[in-house]
């Protein structure tokens, strides 16, 4: 691969989301020069092993690569952006892509009101059912995911910080510094305790047909709380699950959402909790401790085995710190947790809450902080 | 194939670690370059095990930095010997040295306790190989001081002045990806993800390993080991499963996998009751 030909393949790659800066490309140049650049699997892992960060990048890498290798490049990154705008046109937005691509425009024309399940016993304005909520009281639950956040930094944690006395470990290094003056003689001790430590959050979002109206609401509350410094990691699924936390952080709440729309595929009518609880333990159980709140928000429709639900949950509970399930549902009086997935689920869940209005989201607040 | 590609294989195949063409291409250009190789897959492929027979291969001292959460400068970096340096006031109470001559002898490089991180930059010989196990487990206030290091190969040291690298050491981080490394260290390394081994690769494996194990034996247990990985466990037993459990059968003396042979050894390579239970189930169904 001559450079040219190497700037404009990451100049590809980078169209495509791959972190590739100026200072990649010329690493990669000089490890054209070191390596030999006919053997075809020779360049092609070297490159990787510059180009990429993550397995997760492998995948266009792969096909990028594949593509330069046997044609012209002008012609590829035509082809390629070409195919991604026709593939964006042509499949029909549904589900929570439809919501989300409409959803910044439903914000600015305040959004009709849509009857659901779980709808408001109370005409209040804290029981207002999420389904017609303004932008300024979408912002209220920005405000109320921050001073969330701000509970949550509340346990001790490995690292220590100095303080100026009382019942904590004696500071040696800072002890012995002042002991100088002194002359050596350790008469003033400084003294160190354990810094504070935040929890963390898993949020596991239902994003199915039924759900549409809540997922909207707690999409609004995870950003606020992704945003807010906290360790927050989001995953969303219907049929499939799909994580999340990078299409949140660091963004407008309007690009955020744009993300979302375009990255996340898999929407449909269905929702498999079990498969997707499953599928989240393999991937990201690791990541789970005993400091971590693990929330899914879920109204328990699973058409898939309650067995497999039940086995996925109790892994969970097992290595979170609490588990808990929101379901909109629940902010109706007249529902019972019947469904065989809900069934199957309650023995594990720490704790089963309403989460269809703001009243209920405040509600929420202690059982955050563990 | 590049020579010195090969040739790094060939080194790692005498340190009996099987290296693929990737890893191989990985750790060359590591060296080549002068830029640490971050190495990611899944628990118990062998990620450690690179830079173990790296050291080997090119007789030089390995130096781990094993990570963990609150892993700081003092335990990573340096520390003062503050009992030395107590006892070294006492000693010199009555002597007649001023303050900042005592100060000056207290913070010398006799009372320094050198943690992995100084160690490998001081190392004077040659550049040893410096393994940073399982970085996603420290935290992200330690990330941002290895990138220092890793940027500059130097450490300042208040007391005592900048302390540079005499020697580049091969760095190599590791990562079970239990949580997102940031871009920066990311971008800092060169990348390189090690999956389980395929049914020939983890046989060639097992063979070199633990080389007393009949031909017949090997196979079944590798093909059995593969077939494990995708029933859908809670804990998917690793490379380092499989050779547990054939040094484990070796040592029973076993020929073949019967029933009682399963039962007794089965904990080699399924470390969760659940997991067990869904192994036999599925086991039959296929048998």
């Amino acid at each position: 691969m001559e450079i040219e030909n190497l700037v404009t393949f990451c100049r590809a790659l980078r169209e495509r989301g791959l972190s590739v800066t100026p200072a990649e490309v010329v690493t990669a140049a000089t490890v054209l020069q070191v390596i030999d650049t006919k053997d075809r699997d020779e360049v092609f892992l070297s490159l990787r092993s510059v180009l990429t960060t993550s397995i997760d990048d492998f995948p266009v890498f792969a096909e990028l690569f594949e593509a330069f290798w046997n044609r012209s490049p002008r012609k590829l990154i035509e082809r390629d952006s070409g195919t991604t705008v026709r593939a964006r046109n042509v499949s029909p937005p549904k589900g929570l892509a439809f919501f989300l691509e409409n959803w910044s425009a439903s914000v600015r024309a305040g959004a009709a009101p849509v009857k659901v399940p779980g709808a408001s016993d109370t005409a209040s304005r804290a029981h207002k059912d999420f389904t017609d909520f303004s932008h300024e009281e979408l912002e209220q639950i920005s405000q109320l995911a921050r001073r969330i956040v701000k509970r949550l930094a509340s346990k001790p944690s490995r690292r220590w910080q100095p303080v100026a006395r009382g019942h904590h470990r004696v500071n040696l290094r800072r002890s012995l510094r002042l002991s100088l003056k002194t002359g050596g003689e350790l008469i003033e001790l400084a003294y160190k305790r354990r810094r504070a430590k935040r929890t963390k959050l898993v949020v596991i979002c239902d994003v199915s047909g039924s759900m549409d109206m809540y997922s909207r609401l707690l999409l609004q509350f995870v950003y606020g709380l992704q945003n807010s410094f906290a360790k927050v990691e989001s995953f969303v699924f219907a049929t499939t699950l799909s994580r999340i936390t990078g299409e949140l952080k660091n963004k407008t709440y309007r690009r955020a959402l744009d993300r979302l729309a375009s990255n996340v595929q898999g929407w449909s009518g269905g929702t498999r909790i079990g498969a997707s609880l499953a599928n989240f333990n393999v991937q990201w159980l690791r990541r789970i401790d005993k400091r971590t709140v693990v929330i899914i928000l879920s109204d328990g429709w699973d058409t898939g085995e309650p067995e497999q639900l039940a086995h996925a949950l109790s892994k969970l509970q097992e290595r979170a710190g609490r588990l808990v399930w929101l379901n909109p549902l629940l902010g109706n009086s007249m529902y019972q947790p019947l469904t065989r997935g809900m069934q199957a689920a309650l023995p594990f869940i720490n704790v089963f809450a309403p989460a269809h209005d703001l009243a209920s989201l405040r509600a929420l607040e202690p059982h955050l902080v563990l | 194939m590049r020579e010195e590609v090969r040739h790094i294989q060939q080194m790692l195949a005498n340190e009996v670690y099987i290296a693929d063409a990737g890893i191989a291409t990985a750790l060359y250009l590591s060296m080549a370059l002068g830029k640490p190789l971050l190495v990611e897959g899944p628990a118990g492929v062998g990620k450690t095990e690179i830079a173990k027979a790296l050291a080997h291969a090119l007789d030089t001292k390995l130096i781990r930095l094993q990570c963990y959460e609150g892993l700081d400068a003092t335990t990573a970096l340096y520390e003062w010997n503050y009992p030395k340096q107590l006892l070294h006031l006492k000693l010199e109470e009555s002597s007649s040295a001023s303050e900042a001559e005592k100060e000056a002898a207290i913070f010398s490089e006799a009372f320094l306790l050198k943690r992995p991180l100084l160690q490998a930059i001081t190392e004077h010989e040659r550049a040893p190989v410096l393994l940073i196990d399982e970085i996603d487990r420290s935290d992200e206030e330690f990330e941002a001081f290895l990138l220092e290091i890793l940027s500059d190969f130097q450490v300042t040291i208040p007391e005592i002045g900048t302390i540079k690298a005499t020697h580049r050491p091969h760095v190599v981080l590791t990562s079970n990806r239990s949580r997102d490394l940031s871009d920066a260290l990311r971008r800092r390394c060169l990348y390189h993800w090690i999956d389980y081994p395929s049914l020939d690769k983890e046989l060639e494996i097992v063979r070199a390993k633990v080389p007393t194990i009949g031909q017949v034996l090997s196979q079944r247990l590798t093909t059995i080991m593969q077939r494990t990985r995708t029933m859908g466990l809670s804990k998917i037993p690793g490379v380092a499963e499989t050779l547990d459990w054939a040094n484990a059968l070796v040592a029973l003396q076993a020929t073949e996998l019967n029933d009682e042979i399963m039962a007794e050894t089965i904990g080699c390579f399924l470390k969760d009751e659940a997991d067990v239970a869904t192994f036999k189930a599925t086991q039959i169904a296929t048998d």
